[in-house]
Formats: C-alpha cells, sequence, structure tokens
C-alpha cells in the first residue's frame, strides 16, 4: 500500500483552495444558486427532486393507498438520501453533498404513514447553528470553509440505510456510519466500531450473508493512501474483524459484489486534478487506464487474486455468481464518465441537462482458469440502481430490477421499473408515467416462501404533475401489470439513493 | 505510518525560556467540543522548533472548558511566532489518531490555516512586535 501520511491526503489537503480570493470571487459574481434553481423550479416541476428540504423533520403523515397493499406485506421501508441543499445564498452544485435524510414509510395493520428526519450529523448541527453551509463538501467548492477536524467532519450520512442486527445506520462513503433510531429517526451518533476505528469510512453499500452477518468495505484513497478496509460485521451488529486490502494505485469505488465465496472489488482508476476545488470537482477517471478487480476470498482476506479490465465508469454492481470456471458480477456502467463524475449536474443547478440513464447492463468475467477479465454487454440499457434477491442460488444470474427510463417523459429521469431475466432474454417494464420519477425497488420475499425472487418490489416515486411523493409495491414477477398499490403523501420529498426494508 | 501531529515538544518541554521583557501576546481558543481534558498549547518562533526538532518558546497546559478558553504568553521578543494546540480530552498527553493516523481529538494552529494535515510553520507564522498581541485560534 502507498501510504502517503494523512497530511498529504489527495482529498483534504487541496481543498485549501476554497479560501483563496479567486474562488470567493467567482462565487460572488455567479448567479446565486437558490434563486438559479428557483426559477428553474417554476419552469421544470420535476426539478422537485433536487429541491432543498427546510425543515428538520416531516410527519408521520398518513399516506392514501390506491389499489390494495398486500396484507402481509408489513413493515419499514427506510429511505435516505441528500435533501438538505440549501443554506443563505449557497446552493450546493452536486448531487451528493447534500446533508442526509432519513425517511421511513411504515406499512402496519393496513395503513402507511411517511416519516422523514435530517440525520443530525457533526456537519449538519454545527450548520444549523452557523446558519450557512461552512464545513466543506465533497462536490463543491464551499467560500471560508472552517477548518476540518478530519473527514467524518465532513460526514452527511447521505447514501443509504442498512439494519445490520438490531441496528439501523445511515451510511456515506467517506466516513462512520451514523447509527439511527428505527422508530424516531433520531440520529444516535457516528459509530466507532473499535477504538483504532474512530472515523474509518464504512461505506454505503454493506452486502449481507443468509445469517444476517455482513460484509462492507470503506476506501483508504480518501486519506492519502490507497487500498481498502474490508469490515466483517456479525449477525448481531457488533464488529467481528477487519483486514485491510492493499492497493497500489488510485481506485474510485462506490459498492462491490459478492459470490458465495469472493468479494469483488472493482477499482476505477482516476487521478486528481492539482490543488483546485472539492474532491469531486479535481477527480478525473482515467479510461485510458484499466480497471483493476481484487477478488478476495471470503476465508482468505489477506490472499486477493487481481484481474484487470478495461476502464468502466460504475456506481453500482448487482448480483455475482460463479458459473463453469467464470465469476461474473453484473452492473451498471456509465457511459458518459462526466455524467458519472457529477450525476444530475444541471438538475442541482436548477437546469435540464444530461439524462443519469446513459448506462447499460454489463457483466464483468474474470476466468479462474486464464486469469483474464472483460466485460460483457447485455443489450439493456438506460437502467440503475439495480436490486435483486438475495437468495438466489449462486450458480446462476439473479433476476434484476432496475428503475428504467422509457418514453414518454417529461424528466430526464427514471421513469419505470424493470425486471431483467438474462437467462430468458426478457425485460418487463412497467411505465409509472411521463410525469413520474422512480426510484430504486426493493425486493421484499413473500412471508412463507423461499423461491428466489418470490415476492414484492417496494420503491418510492415522485409524481411532480401532482406534487406528491409516493411508495409503489408490485409483484415481483410480474413487474409488467404494474403496481398493487400506490400510497401517496400529499408533498413531495427530494429523489434519494438507497433504501432498505425491515420487515415486521 | 505518520501520524499527523506529534507534539511531545508540548508534553515534555515545561521550561519556559526566560527572555527579555517584551510583548504579550493573548491566544483565544475557540470551538471547544468538550470541557473535559487539557488543551495543549505551544509558542514556537522556528521551523525546526515547529516541527519537535528544537524547543519551543514556551507551552502551556490549561483545563478545558466547552466553547472558548484564553490565555496569555508574557515577556516575549519581538518576532515571528507560530502556535499549535491539541485537545487532549482523555489525558493521555497525545493527540489521539486512528489507524489511519488521522486525529481524532481537537487541535488547531495559528492563522486557522485552511488544510486537513499538520499546517506549515510559514501558513502559522504570525508577528508579534513590542505592543500586545492577539490571536484567535479555531479548534477543528
Amino acid at each position: 500500500m502507498h501510504r502517503r501520511s494523512f497530511m498529504q491526503s489527495a482529498l483534504l489537503a487541496s481543498l485549501a483552495a476554497a479560501g483563496r480570493p479567486g474562488f470567493l470571487r467567482a462565487e460572488v459574481l455567479a448567479p446565486t444558486g437558490p434563486e438559479r434553481f428557483a426559477a428553474g423550479l417554476a419552469r421544470e416541476p420535476w426539478l422537485a427532486g433536487w429541491k432543498s428540504v427546510a425543515v428538520e423533520s416531516l410527519g408521520p403523515t398518513p399516506a392514501t393507498i390506491e389499489g390494495n397493499w398486500p396484507g402481509s406485506l408489513t413493515g419499514t421501508l427506510y429511505r435516505n438520501g441528500p435533501a438538505r441543499f440549501e443554506r443563505g445564498a449557497l446552493r450546493y452544485r452536486h448531487w451528493f453533498d447534500g446533508d442526509g435524510m432519513m425517511q421511513a414509510w411504515r406499512f402496519r395493520d393496513g395503513r402507511i404513514t411517511h416519516a422523514g428526519r435530517m440525520i443530525a450529523t457533526g456537519k449538519f448541527m454545527h450548520e444549523e447553528k452557523a446558519g450557512r453551509f461552512e464545513v466543506r463538501a465533497a462536490g463543491t467548492t464551499i467560500p471560508d470553509a472552517i477548518p476540518a477536524r478530519n473527514n467524518d467532519s465532513m460526514n452527511t450520512a447521505n447514501t443509504a440505510v442498512v439494519k445490520l442486527g438490531q441496528r439501523v445506520f445511515a451510511l456515506w462513503e467517506g466516513g462512520s456510519a451514523y447509527e439511527i433510531d428505527p422508530d424516531t429517526l433520531a440520529a444516535r451518533g457516528p459509530t466507532t466500531w473499535r477504538s483504532d476505528l474512530v472515523a474509518a469510512p464504512f461505506s454505503a453499500h454493506p452486502l449481507l450473508e443468509r445469517d444476517g452477518s455482513a460484509w462492507n468495505f470503506g476506501s483508504l484513497d480518501f486519506f492519502g493512501t490507497t487500498g481498502l478496509i474490508i469490515w466483517r460485521i456479525g449477525a448481531d451488529g457488533a464488529l467481528a474483524r477487519t483486514a485491510v486490502l492493499e492497493s497500489q494505485d488510485l481506485g474510485y469505488l462506490h459498492s462491490f459484489a459478492m459470490t458465495e465465496k469472493y468479494l469483488v472489488f472493482t477499482f476505477m482508476p482516476y487521478r486528481m486534478l492539482p490543488d483546485k476545488g472539492s474532491f469531486f470537482e479535481r477527480l478525473q477517471f482515467t479510461p485510458d487506464r484499466a480497471c483493476r478487480i481484487a477478488l478476495v476470498p471470503k476465508d482468505a482476506l489477506d490472499a486477493p487474486r487481481w484481474f484487470e479490465a478495461p476502464f468502466a465508469a460504475i456506481y453500482h454492481f448487482a448480483d455475482a455468481y460463479e458459473h463453469r470456471g467464470e465469476v461474473v458480477v453484473r452492473a451498471a456502467r456509465h457511459r458518459d464518465i462526466e455524467e458519472a463524475r457529477a450525476p444530475m449536474a444541471a438538475a442541482m443547478l436548477g437546469e435540464r441537462g444530461t439524462p443519469s440513464s446513459n448506462t447499460e447492463l454489463v457483466s464483468l468475467r474474470l476466468s479462474l482458469a486464464s486469469g483474464r477479465a472483460r466485460w460483457d454487454t447485455q443489450g439493456v440499457s438506460g437502467l440503475e440502481f439495480p436490486t435483486f434477491d438475495a437468495r438466489t442460488p449462486g450458480d446462476r444470474p439473479a433476476l434484476l430490477f432496475a428503475p428504467a427510463s422509457v418514453k414518454p417523459a417529461n424528466a430526464p429521469f427514471f421513469n419505470a421499473i424493470s425486471s431483467i431475466d438474462t437467462r430468458a432474454d426478457r425485460v418487463n417494464v412497467h411505465h409509472y408515467g411521463a410525469d413520474v420519477m422512480a426510484e430504486e425497488h426493493l425486493f421484499v420475499p413473500r412471508p412463507g416462501s423461499s423461491k428466489p425472487a418470490d415476492g414484492w418490489l417496494v420503491g418510492t416515486l415522485l409524481d411532480f404533475g401532482r406534487g406528491r411523493s409516493g411508495v409503489a409495491v408490485l409483484d415481483a414477477a410480474r413487474v409488467q401489470d404494474g403496481p398493487l398499490a400506490i400510497a401517496w403523501v400529499p408533498y413531495t420529498v427530494p429523489l434519494g439513493f438507497h433504501g432498505w426494508f425491515a420487515a415486521g | 505510518m505518520k501520524t499527523l501531529l506529534t507534539l511531545p515538544s508540548i508534553a515534555a518541554m515545561w521550561v519556559l525560556a526566560a527572555v527579555a521583557n517584551a510583548g504579550e501576546l493573548t491566544v483565544t481558543i475557540t470551538d471547544i467540543r468538550e470541557a473535559r481534558g487539557f488543551l495543549m498549547v505551544a509558542l514556537v518562533n522556528s521551523d525546526a522548533a515547529w516541527n519537535d526538532q528544537d524547543k519551543p518558546v514556551a507551552a502551556q497546559k490549561v483545563p478545558a472548558a466547552k466553547g472558548e478558553v484564553k490565555l496569555q504568553f508574557k515577556d516575549l521578543m519581538p518576532g515571528a511566532y507560530a502556535v499549535q494546540v491539541m485537545h487532549d480530552e482523555n489525558e493521555n498527553n497525545q493527540l489521539d489518531t486512528n489507524f489511519l493516523g488521522i486525529p481524532t481529538e481537537g487541535y488547531g494552529f495559528s492563522n486557522n490555516p485552511n488544510v486537513m494535515r499538520k499546517a506549515h510553520y510559514d501558513e502559522a507564522r504570525f508577528d508579534v512586535g513590542v505592543e500586545a498581541a492577539n490571536i484567535t485560534i479555531r479548534l477543528r
């Protein structure tokens, strides 16, 4: 591992540029962010998906149910995503910068309620008091940013949510998991899994074994070094062990995949522009260089096997399986690497820009015999946020579920849900409508059934035509039939990233 | 692996250098998150001392208070100085760090340079004349 000291951190040291007069001047002269966004929202109502939440909490609000909600589908759909984008005259320019809001859609006794609460991170609380953004952000240069103690000073806890044991966590990728009260949604604070791991990155996409134990990683690139920390969390929600995966080069990764035997980490090569701006302003993917892939045996974390495959820009990996001497990992690849660096960047400014759906389903094939790796395309495009039933046997591809983009569409975002069966070469789609935006849909097993993909999809929607947000439930085997029911609340909430369904 | 900040100069060096009567420096330390532990404050006048290769001009260890603490250095010769502060919250005489060497307790530097590393001496340096001087250090 290339261990430069933290003091030379590529991410953090250069952010000193935030205070330079040139940046300050540019900030003052640019059209003020909130005004420009508000003008855009008046023209383009779909921008409600990126509207800043000004309150500390929402609800609980009873939802109006259209259709027949399955009686045995009870529990809580937690959703997390950036929600506070503006303070004073400053609006963030990068979607990933907003402070996280935890939402809970609760399905119980035939009634559905929605609630949301801003996650009281150290950053959020500090800026509530200060009345302005003054903490460095991942993708926007903050004028007059205050000196930060460490990476957790910038933690927005805004990306995902997971339940490990009985504990619910809001996740970011550059710092600690924030534990959340499952009932009140109040933040209990950053989680220290072990005393030497204060502020260690616990990224946003842990993967669970069937026994409820979990794997996760955190990138060490953010700290002036390279490689990963690998986390093993027990079924009780407590730390079982950690390991360090050493890597020689900078490599971005947002999620990973696993088979029954292996963890698969795909590092996307990048370089940092020298001494200017925030992390995502400086990040430059280098598509002329190969992705490096670490295949890590779960029972030998110190014995990774490395592969190389052509560059691919990917946030979200889906299932992985082992078949005929190959480990196959599926993912949503972004064709436009600038869009990948700053998704929905125009929407953040209040403009209609590049759609986020310039993506395609790909399979990464790692040959265990030859040591070679290659990408296959599946002929399925315009999708993101893929999910699947993790109970699918590990020797075959799972049925995938992903928001998709189909016409007619009045917003440059996903407006449909699809199921993708690559073995049968079949894609089923339900179009929610030209004025609806569709988010990640999670698979929920039908109680009492162990058959893979037998269950429901639950996914959130923003209907900008009618100014409402909702949650839909579909039969996972019959996506094309559309929702069995949708529960709506009479307001919109910003689009988020990821959710977690807790049955019960 | 280096840790971000090692301040043995503060912990080990309690001999105040005797200097001729001159300026007085008031240091206001703000943004102290916890009332527990001590603030360890080192005043240096050289790059070597900043990097623990020489003794500081003076060092003070004062109880922490939530919010703000003021302290003074007296009888300073006019010249260039820099101050580094660490908040030893758990009273183990060091700035705690995690496995990556990243600080997990508060720290700060004169001039409050906006860097997430140990500031360089030149970034933290300021002048003290014959008049009383005041600086504010924001703990991070």
